[in-house]
């Protein structure tokens, strides 16, 4: 054992008892002073003290399932006390023991306590009823230690009268006669020492230890007992059913040992001693394996943790925590496959179907006690080189096996060994291995001959694989990237010692963990950034899309590559990670077993979309997940995206800002309307006044009534009409200085001079009109003052004034200064309605191959849809003024946003939030769930694009009676307006970004309308199908589809009803031609012809067939009617129908020849035209009804369609979006 | 603590049997829960949109503040015209504000059925601000709570009544009136699929002490909402048997059948029976409004002249 990792250290009084929490990182310790710690050893903090006992505390147990600690002390009582922290205090005492408590313990299934004592008896409480239920007597001096075995009803004890004794307590279990009462409750007095006797006797007595034994206790598997003495030796006894012997001693500790343990999981002995050593044995050799030596202080006592490989050890001034073996598996990743070594064993786990198989044995490589430290994998020879720590540190290379055999390959047989610290594939066919004693890296072939030697620059600890020909250095204080050929230093960072390195999947990238920080460097160093933690980072792994997955010991985190970080979950365990893929974390345990952990990604991929201007991904993001919030916003503020976080926010105040620091005065404008308060208005004056949009500074300054700049602006912009209005303002405000200001401003001389008259300012008043040459009205001025000229003789006269305000050059009132177009803002158009093209996910790098798959399937309707934006965009632009605004709500989602701002003002001032209609809108692209939200403009839109229907008018009783379905009013309060209640398709779902409207039509109901319709065509009712098919093509464009399925189902049922409405029509014009213009047979006969083409259902195909015929006897075509005779027989009609059908072939056969002439080629396949009724010839050019597929002759493009009478013939359309 | 009979008169005012409560018998005028009975009572004819019996019920010298703001609330709901109205709104602003005043006579609870008659009359005017100032978002009034709530969701702001909910929790027990709110949330949030509010109004069916057809009502649209629309169909046509030409349960009818419960035609008829009968009901002005607004916007599309063989 050449390591012992102390993972955590206490100072404080002797401790003389410790024990582990079973599931969470606790460990008790009993105190000399009399004092119980709880420590957590992984964060290293005293979680709690239990000081109730007087005098040291010897004993202490945590409960294997329950939250209890027991303890026993000097003050002879055992203590049993709540663990739970909300409630940390003593349950009840024990008491019954006439001397010093040693040893207590909990009963692994029964509620039984075991304690020893230096009363020389060893009792059994029961903690239920808090009795005594059995004294085991026997011992003839002080008894140190009791313990259960872990499976049978047995104790073996340890005393100082130099014997081990186990007890049958069997009887114990069958019914304790204490329990029925007659022994008498708490029977603590000597007398009652017989009846316990009864059911509990001394199985075996081990005589052999030469002085006091100090600890015995039983192997967790075997029927072993280890036991610790004085006489510093510890002696491993074992027994039968009939006997128990002695096997063997181990001596080597040189004074008395106090405690010796089996290690929970391994062939080993732990043991610690006064000599102030801990020492670890080999159980099979009785060898010592290593020794761990302290300088102060006497060892007194150690506890293995049940689960984990962790040990503990009380000494004289505190208490370690330490493991005996590194964790941390070798492992290394190869594509799909993780190679790595568990017990000895090198593995192959594949991360797709996850089979896991052992494919090389190294139990002979290195100690068998340590595993080896690395593992480097070479795909191209399938070789491995594994380093171990043992031996002062080799490494082996070997071949890996192509698959598994029967017999696992052992590691020695062709094993190429050699001494060396690291050891690491460089290439194909070399590895280097570093000896750090001589810092000496040689470079080797795969025959292990050495066939480079390199010095290195710095002194290294440890290689890492550097890239093509490269390798990385670690030395104390920085990692160096070095290059092999030309043998020198291409790159140092300064970093704490590395310990691990991961590469990214495509090599770019590399991340340099030390025991606290990751550095993240690109592949020549050139650039990095740096990553601190304060708890250790075990380990880490590269997301495919560059992002930094790795976790310490209790996290699991990401790390962008500039440097953000966050907590992707908590681990209860540290966890190795090996490969992140997806949503899926891949880890190897503690005890390196592979393991899966599924987290959400959305934050770093936000964040990562983020960085790389990826909007369209954020926005998917946005769509299809509940995450953001208010931390996003903060996040996206904070790295000054201002713009996007304006999508997210609702606050008004924070839109507010946002506005204003990313300028768009538009929302500013909008959000300060709402806010209305001063300052908020003079701010958004200030930000207008930068760029340059003087309309919203008058409009700001407005608001906030000021004046004076008003004035200003106007003055500046040149609006003299509105300095004019101005001046009426501020006369009727009654304030002088601004009416002189504006007349000043608008060069309004006269108006000057009356305000200086009204205020009193004669002098001026008169100044002003003289040197403005209104000497009438100076002459006035001066009599109103009660002068004359006389009297104003002394004033100097002065020139004609000049002022005047300056000429407008280029009247700019109406002109704001030009800013850079934002054109249409992504989001902006994203956002607006409907048009979120299904959530297409982007084609993420990392999404799992199944989810892209999954999407695949969104077949081409979504994308179709993409394409169709792409090329037409002006006309999405009908509804970009639908605000972005509008959109944050479905970000927030949930309510905690809007929770936490509106705390202040639960009250009075709640600002109505969204309505679920607009959630619909939001959650919908499709037209009818805006037709149920009442989004009547929207969902016309959607169909106009979809379907380019354009004949709106006809919907509306289709509209209105969706929208009345979709809501339901209810007061439960008295009195009150009744609430609007939505009702919802999917009530099971409450989450504001999900929900959508009822589907007030079904597929089903329209089918059945159509069926209806088909009845109508059999009972001749033509006018009735010809209503009912219209009927039913409008209502399909109102049915919501939800799958794949549905979608084909619609088209089909859209297909059906077109081909029945265009025979129905074609009949109908027949029946009208035969009926107006009786002479047009042709035309008669032609129609007739055409309809038996339109794609019927049998029996309606025989209908249209039968009148054809008999339509086309009639005019003795006898040929023609032939040929439809001979249709209506591969129709299998009923026997009278047949024979009918025979007679009109055999006509046509005596006759073969048509008397009319008529243009019908049924060898060509042909559409008919819906409008004309006459054949489109395969091959012929024909514009198509976007909405129905019904074709029509070119010349109609343009125009609406006849036969449905919704949509523009020939418009483009993007088709029905597939959102589900 | 209320008396027994007292208790039960609330359950069915809240409950929604205003019926039932409007054929009381009044107790003497001597006992203490005369006044609150007849508070009650008058409310109930209020709710059944019968102002005028409630008006006669109240006495004409009364002092109580709390059948001055009943009466105010009366005249409020049967005011013809805005002016007459608006002097109803006053009254009931002044009484507000006398039970403020530190000097103010009256109990809590008078005081307390103020504020809500106020703040009901004031949400039917259209003043949430001014409903929520009155009812006070602190109050502890259970029946103010109820109000409070119901503003809430319907300004769409259900994480605020949830907050008032759960405020309310604190101190209100497990009143009935708090379970009504709780299931009034529910109804609007949909949390859980309707769950807890199917199983409320299904409960308080099964409630021996009353019946009322507004809980049939009630569970009626909570099964529209859960999409069960047959069972819904059945809950609104008992409903109905039991109160002829109730607007809300007709309404929740009219959406029923329009969600496939009966025949489309069938739905169409119904519904312009009820936009006739009942034109000042929400639904109907809704629909109204959706229907002018579709005349506008179809009106933006440009249809194409017909596409026939002549063109």
């Amino acid at each position: 054992m050449s390591v012992m990792l102390t993972k955590f250290e206490s100072k404080s009084n002797r401790v003389k008892g410790l024990a582990f929490h079973p599931t969470q990182p606790l460990l008790a310790a009993a105190l000399h002073n009399g004092s119980v710690q709880l420590w957590n050893y992984r964060m290293g903090v005293l979680v709690d003290r239990f000081e109730e006992h007087e005098g040291p505390v010897r004993g202490v147990a945590i409960h294997p399932s329950r939250a209890l600690l027991v303890t026993g002390g000097d003050d002879y009582k055992i203590k049993v006390w709540d663990l739970r922290p909300q409630n940390r205090r003593c349950l009840f005492t024990l008491s019954g023991h006439l001397d010093y408590v040693r040893t207590v313990q909990f009963h692994h299934e029964m509620p039984w306590i075991l304690s020893c004592s230096d009363d020389q008896t060893i009792r059994i409480w029961n903690s239920t009823s808090r009795q005594c239920i059995a004294v085991l007597t026997g011992h003839s001096h002080y008894v140190m230690s009791a313990q259960f075995h872990p499976k049978e009803d047995l104790v073996v004890s340890a005393s100082m009268d130099q014997t081990v004794r186990v007890w049958d307590i069997s009887g114990l279990r069958k019914g304790s006669p204490n329990a029925s009462g007659s022994g008498g409750p708490g029977g603590s007095g000597p007398g009652n020492f017989e009846t316990f006797d009864t059911f509990s006797t001394v199985k075996y007595v081990l005589e052999g230890h030469d002085r006091g034994v100090n600890y015995a206790m039983f192997h967790p598997t075997l029927p072993l007992i280890i036991s610790a003495a004085d006489d510093r030796v510890i002696k491993i006894w074992r027994m039968s059913e009939t006997k128990a012997w002695e096997v063997d001693s181990c001596r080597g500790h040189f004074n008395n040992v106090s405690s010796a343990l089996f290690h929970p999981k391994h062939e080993l002995i732990v043991s610690c001693g006064e000599d102030k050593t801990v020492r670890v044995w080999d159980l099979a050799k009785r060898t010592a394996i290593q020794t761990f030596r302290r300088e102060q202080d006497r060892f007194w006592v150690l506890a293995a943790h049940p689960n984990l490989n962790l040990f503990a050890a009380g000494h004289d001034s505190g208490l370690i925590v330490f493991k005996l073996e590194r964790e941390r598996p070798a492992f290394s990743v190869h594509q799909d496959t993780l190679y790595y070594v568990r017990d000895k064993y090198v593995r192959a786990y594949d991360f797709n179907n996850g089979s896991d198989i052992g494919l090389l044995s190294v139990r002979k490589f290195g100690s068998p006690y340590v595993p080896p430290r690395t593992l480097s994998f070479n795909p191209a020879e399938r070789g491995v080189i594994l380093t171990i720590s043992s031996d002062n540190g080799i490494f082996e290379l070997t071949k890996l096996p192509e698959q598994a055999q029967g017999e696992v390959k052992d590691s020695s047989v062709d094993g190429k060994k050699g001494s060396g610290q690291s050891a690491i594939f460089v290439a194909r066919n070399r590895f280097a291995v570093l000896n750090k004693t001589t810092q000496l890296i040689e470079v080797r072939d795969l025959s292990n001959s050495v066939v480079k030697s390199i010095k290195p620059p710095v002194q290294t600890n440890e290689l890492f694989y550097g890239g093509t020909a490269c390798l990385i250095l670690s030395s104390t204080t920085s990692v160096v990237l070095y290059d092999i050929q030309q043998q020198k230093t291409i790159a140092e960072i300064n970093s704490p010692p590395v310990k691990y390195v991961v590469w990214s999947g495509d090599g770019a990238l590399v991340a340099l963990m030390s025991k606290h920080t990751i550095t993240i460097a690109n592949k020549n160093f050139s650039t990095h950034s740096l990553i601190h933690e304060t708890i250790r980072i075990k380990s880490g792994a590269w997301d495919d899309s560059g992002v930094f997955i790795y976790s310490t010991l209790n996290h699991v985190k990401y790390c962008l590559s500039q440097g953000d970080h966050g907590v992707i979950c908590t681990l209860d365990n540290p966890v190795y990670l090996t490969r992140v893929k997806g949503k899926t974390v891949y880890c190897l345990d503690r005890s390196a077993r592979p393991r899966t952990i599924t987290f959400d990604p959305t934050e770093y991929r936000f964040k990562l979309a983020l960085l790389k201007n990826n909007y369209e991904e954020m926005l998917y993001i946005i769509r299809t997940s509940t995450l953001l919030g208010q931390s996003i916003i903060a996040y996206l503020q904070q790295k000054g995206f201002p713009e996007i976080a304006l999508h997210f926010v609702q606050d008004t105040n924070t839109r507010f800002e946002l506005a204003i620091e990313c300028g768009n005065l538009d929302v500013a404008m909008e959000t300060a309307k709402t806010i209305n308060r001063p300052e908020c208005w003079s701010r958004l004056a200030q930000q207008a006044l930068k760029q340059g949009n003087h309309k919203i500074v008058e409009k700001a300054y407005q608001q906030t009534k000021n004046f004076d700049k008003l004035s200003f602006l106007y003055l500046a912009t040149g609006s003299t009409d509105k300095l004019s209005k101005m001046q009426k303002i501020a006369e009727a405000r009654g304030d002088p200085m601004s009416r002189f200001h504006n007349s000043l401003y608008a060069g309004d001389v006269e108006g000057r001079i009356s305000v200086l008259r009204d205020v009193g300012l004669h002098p001026l008043a008169y100044l002003t009109a003289k040197t403005n040459g209104l000497d009438d009205l100076a002459a006035e001025i001066l009599e109103a003052a009660g002068l004359s000229e006389a009297d104003i003789d002394d004033v100097p006269t002065f020139g004609a004034s000049s002022l005047k305000p300056p000429p407008i050059i280029t009247p700019t009132a109406d002109l704001i200064w030009p800013s850079v177009s934002t054109g249409e803002n992504f989001f902006d158009r994203a956002l607006a309605s409907g048009s979120l093209e299904g959530g297409v996910e982007p084609a993420y790098v990392n999404g799992d191959a199944t989810a892209a798959g999954a999407h695949h399937a969104l077949d081409a309707w979504a994308r179709e849809e993409e394409i169709h934006d792409e090329i037409d965009p002006e006309e999405g632009g009908w509804e970009l003024d639908a605000d972005g605004a509008e959109f944050e709500a479905a970000v927030e989602g949930e309510e905690a946003a809007v929770v936490e701002e509106e705390d202040t003002e639960l009250g009075a001032g709640a600002t109505p939030g969204i309505n679920e209609t607009e959630l619909w809108v939001r959650n919908s692209p499709l037209a009818a769930d805006h037709v149920a939200a009442g989004s009547f403009d929207t969902a016309m839109q959607l169909l106009n694009r979809q379907l380019g229907i354009v004949n709106l008018a006809l919907l509306k009783p289709l509209f209105l009676s969706i929208y009345r379905s979709s809501h339901t009013y209810l007061s439960p309060v008295a009195s009150l307006p009744p609430l609007m209640l939505h009702v919802r398709r999917n009530p099971t779902e409450s989450s504001p970004s999900r929900i959508l409207p009822v589907a007030a039509r079904s597929l089903q109901s329209i089918r059945s309308e159509l069926a209806e319709g088909y009845r109508f065509v059999s009972g001749n009712k033509l006018a009735d199908a010809q209503t009912t098919f219209r009927s039913v093509l409008q209502a399909l464009l109102l049915v919501v589809l939800s799958s794949d399925d549905e979608a084909k189902q619609w088209r089909e049922t859209v297909t059906n009803a077109r081909e029945y409405l265009l025979g129905v029509s074609i009949e109908l014009e027949r029946r009208r031609v035969a009926e107006e213009e009786p002479e047009n047979v042709q035309r008669n006969l032609e129609l007739a012809a055409y309809f038996t083409q339109c794609r019927l259902q049998a029996a309606h195909l025989q209908i249209a067939l039968r009148s054809a015929i008999s339509a086309f006897a009639k005019a003795n075509n006898q040929a023609h009617a032939a040929r439809f005779a001979r249709r209506l027989l591969e129709l299998n009609p009923d026997p009278k129908i047949v024979a009918q059908a025979r007679q009109r072939i055999a006509a046509g056969e005596r006759n073969p020849r048509n008397a009319i002439e008529i243009s019908y080629d049924e060898f060509t396949p042909f559409e008919i035209c819906a409008a004309t009724y006459t054949p489109i010839y395969k091959g012929s050019p024909s514009v198509h009804c976007p909405f129905t597929d019904a074709s029509y002759l070119p010349q109609y493009k343009g125009n609406l369609d006849p036969l449905a009478q919704l949509a523009e013939i020939g418009a483009a359309a993007s088709g029905l979006p597939a959102p589900w | 603590m209320d008396s027994s009979e007292l208790y039960h008169i609330k359950q069915q005012f809240v409950l929604g049997a205003y019926k039932t409560l409007t054929q009381l018998t009044l107790p003497d005028p001597s006992s203490p829960d005369y006044t609150s009975t007849l508070l009650y009572k008058a409310r109930a004819y209020i709710a059944l949109h019968d102002a005028k019996s409630a008006l006669q019920l109240m006495p004409e010298d009364t002092e109580d503040v709390s059948l001055k703001s009943a009466a105010s609330l009366a005249r409020y709901v049967a005011a013809a015209d805005a002016t007459e109205k608006e002097a109803a709104l006053e009254e009931l602003r002044d009484l507000s504000v006398e039970i403020e005043g530190d000097e103010s006579e009256g109990s809590e609870r008078e005081k307390a059925a103020v504020r809500v008659l106020a703040g009901t009359a004031f949400v039917q005017a259209g003043e949430i601000e001014e409903a929520l100032e009155t009812l006070g978002t602190d109050t502890e009034d259970l029946e103010a709570v109820a109000l409070i709530v119901q503003i809430y969701l319907s300004i769409n702001r259900p994480d605020l009544a949830k907050k008032q909910f759960d405020r309310s929790k604190r101190w209100a027990e497990d009143d009935l009136l708090l379970q009504l709110i709780e299931s009034t949330i529910g109804l609007v949030t949909g949390k859980d699929g309707y769950s807890n509010t199917s199983s409320f109004y299904t409960e308080q069916l099964g409630n021996p002490s009353l019946s009322s057809p507004h809980l049939l009502t009630a569970r009626g649209v909570t099964r529209i909402l859960r999409n069960e629309i047959t069972e819904a169909k059945s809950d609104l046509e008992e409903s109905l048997q039991q109160q002829k030409g109730n607007s809300e349960a007709e309404a929740a009818y009219v959406v029923a059948a329009g969600l496939g419960a009966t025949k489309p035609l069938e739905a169409e008829e119904l519904w312009t029976r009820f936009a006739a009968e009942h034109p000042t009901h929400p639904l109907v002005e809704n629909v109204n409004q959706k229907a002018a607004a579709f005349d506008e916007f179809a009106a933006k599309f440009t249809v194409p002249p017909l596409a026939t063989a002549s063109a």
